[in-house]
């Protein structure tokens, strides 16, 4: 059940009715390239990595443990959340104002080989979508598991929201990346820039499940095609940091989303694993780490 | 009662004279791990460091007069209610940024020491369990929207052991259990949430209730599981998160949250809240870090 009134809305904590838990990911040392976007669900800390790690092109439910922490409880709404991202080092600004993307994470389908040229990869269907089971508003997010040399180029065959299959993708380019983690989908080839999800065909909104992959050039890598549902946008403005010589400053900025004034007051399904998808806009995001809060509420 | 409007605050305010405001600073007691909260309850500063002289294994209900250190809020009179209106909140540390700080109330403590934290199983706690009256350990009926820690007032010794606390839920229903797996974490400093951290099997700033519940009546034992500490003193806190937390993204900045004139939710300050304050270190804060809040609190 949903809420009727701001005031409602507003006297969660004091109702206990709410919840909150820290997250903290450091992204790995490998470089990431400015307006490529990265999965911080890939990396070490609270929750721990999520390597997608299960066997080659099966469908396997992304773990919970995974997600940020949230109770097991139904009608359950994201009400604030609160982020900083603290620089590599004293000098470090390149992890500044970046675009970010709460998403439930659904299911995956590991190991695809970018290699495989001419080859279709078929996929196995050993489990299905959870909790958005139409697949409505699910969208496809290819994230590399490795470093990959090279600009491949494939398409995607899948289920739409209506359960329409043999659907296919626009033809989509992965990135030369220098390690696991970093999105790998673009409509364009270009070197630089990328897009957070696999462009469906045209009149679909969501994804059911995938059927197969094949590359038409190589990529040089392993990636992983996710199931995602996007749920909130939001922002890190300035790096967090304290220089350590000259005058010594201090740099930072808390960026905070209360959803019932900033944006949707998104619902979090019972049972959501919650991660995040990040845009560097300044440079890389190697060895930064995104810290936050996450509060949700229910009436 | 609380407030009609925003005149009517202005009013109480100005006219009435019903605000107070309170600062709060500590020291910190130990260095603070990286990724984990702290509770700085046993360090110095304003408000003194607190000992835990209760008995071990034993409910110690704390409010506003605790003897071991208490912000001195005043009880009004009922039907008039106590809200804060802001907060902000600061830390000054050669490293560690950034910070986030939580202001909770401390409705109680148990405290588990020498061969209930140096050997593993069931550790039952005595308490009685929270009820509906008007007494201050009572102060959030029947234990609705608290929640609980596990924290370390000593150095820990090695080796992290599995933890859970079984207890009766709000509800009244008997025998509930934290989330499994939850881990310690060996080694850690004093004033470290242990059931906090940068790992898998971490949750912070409190340990998972069992699902669809909401609060905790009453802590029935801590369950220590695999391989005990060598050594350590710890309590178990029953408190209530009050608010948001207040994000410092970098050592002397300083961060204040208005709650009146955001979205205006103006949290209730019960009558015998002992308000304290949890921090989160992204990175490693140092020792003797200073930490500082204020609030305002206006009632009608």
């Amino acid at each position: 059940m949903g809420f009727r009134t701001v005031a409602q809305w507003a006297a969660s904590p004091d109702s206990g009715k709410w919840h909150i838990t820290t997250f903290r990911k450091a992204v790995a040392s490998a470089a990431t390239v400015a307006n490529d976007f990265i999965d911080y669900t890939y990396f070490a800390g609270n929750p721990p990595a999520n390597f997608y790690a299960s066997a080659p092109l099966e469908a396997a439910l992304v773990e919970s443990i995974r997600g940020i922490n949230i109770p097991a409880i139904d009608g359950q709404f994201l009400k604030r959340i609160t982020v900083m991202s603290a620089a590599s080092s004293a000098t470090g600004t390149t992890n500044q104002n970046q675009r970010l993307l709460l998403a439930d994470y659904l299911l995956y389908y590991p190991f695809v080989d970018t290699d495989a040229v001419g080859e279709q990869q078929d996929m196995i269907q050993t489990a299905a979508l959870p909790r958005y089971a139409t697949g409505s508003g699910v969208q496809m997010m290819a994230v590399a598991q490795s470093a990959a040399s090279t600009v491949g180029t494939f398409i995607v065959s899948y289920t739409n929201q209506d359960g329409t299959a043999g659907r296919t993708s626009s033809t989509t380019y992965t990135k030369a990346v220098a390690g696991g983690g970093a999105l790998v989908s673009s409509t364009t080839n270009a070197v630089a820039g990328s897009q957070q999800f696999i462009q469906l065909q045209a009149g679909d909104s969501g994804v059911r499940s995938i059927q197969s992959v094949t590359f038409s050039a190589a990529g040089g890598g392993l990636m992983c095609l996710a199931l995602v549902k996007p749920l909130y946008h939001f922002y890190s403005t300035q790096e967090c940091r304290r220089t350590t010589s000259g005058n010594l400053e201090s740099y930072g900025a808390a960026s905070q989303f209360e959803t019932v004034l900033h944006g949707p007051p998104v619902e979090i399904k019972n049972g959501a694993v919650l991660g995040i998808v990040g845009l560097g806009n300044a440079g890389t995001l190697a060895s930064s780490v995104l810290t936050g809060i996450l509060e949700t509420t229910w009436s | 009662m609380g407030f009609q409007s925003q005149d009517d605050l202005i009013n109480q305010i100005t006219t009435n004279g019903k605000l107070d405001t309170v600062v709060y600073q500590k020291t910190s007691v130990a260095v603070g791990q990286a990724g984990h909260w702290q509770h700085l309850l046993n360090s110095v500063g304003s408000i003194p460091a607190a000992t835990f002289g209760g008995s071990e294994a034993t409910f110690t209900a704390t409010d506003n007069t605790w003897s071991e250190g208490a912000i001195a809020i005043g009880d009004k009179t009922s039907p008039a209610t106590k809200h804060i209106l802001s907060m902000g909140a600061g830390v000054v540390a050669a490293a560690g940024a950034p910070w986030f700080i939580l202001p909770i109330d401390l409705v109680g403590y148990a405290k588990l020491t020498t061969t209930n934290v140096s050997t593993t199983g069931t550790k039952t706690i005595t308490m009685t369990a929270i009820s509906n009256t008007a007494a201050n350990v009572d102060r959030y009926a029947n234990g609705e929207g608290l929640r609980l820690f596990i924290g370390s007032y000593s150095a820990m010794g090695a080796n992290a052991p599995t933890m859970q606390v079984t207890y009766t839920n709000s509800a009244g229903a008997t025998g509930k259990v934290t989330t499994a797996g939850c881990v310690s974490t060996a080694s850690a400093t004093s004033g470290t949430i242990l059931n906090s951290g940068n790992a898998a099997n971490k949750y912070g700033p409190f340990l998972p209730l069992a699902a669809g519940d909401t609060g905790v009546k009453d802590i029935e034992s801590v369950i220590w599981g695999g391989t005990a500490h060598a050594s350590g003193s710890v309590i178990v806190g029953l408190c209530k998160p009050l608010c948001m937390p207040i994000p410092v993204p970098a050592t002397g900045l300083y961060n204040m949250v208005d709650f009146v004139n955001t979205l205006p939710s103006m949290p209730r300050l019960k009558n015998g809240a002992n308000v304290t304050f949890l921090v989160f270190g992204t990175g490693a804060t140092t020792a003797s870090a200073t930490v500082y809040a204020n609030f305002d609190y206006g009632w009608n």
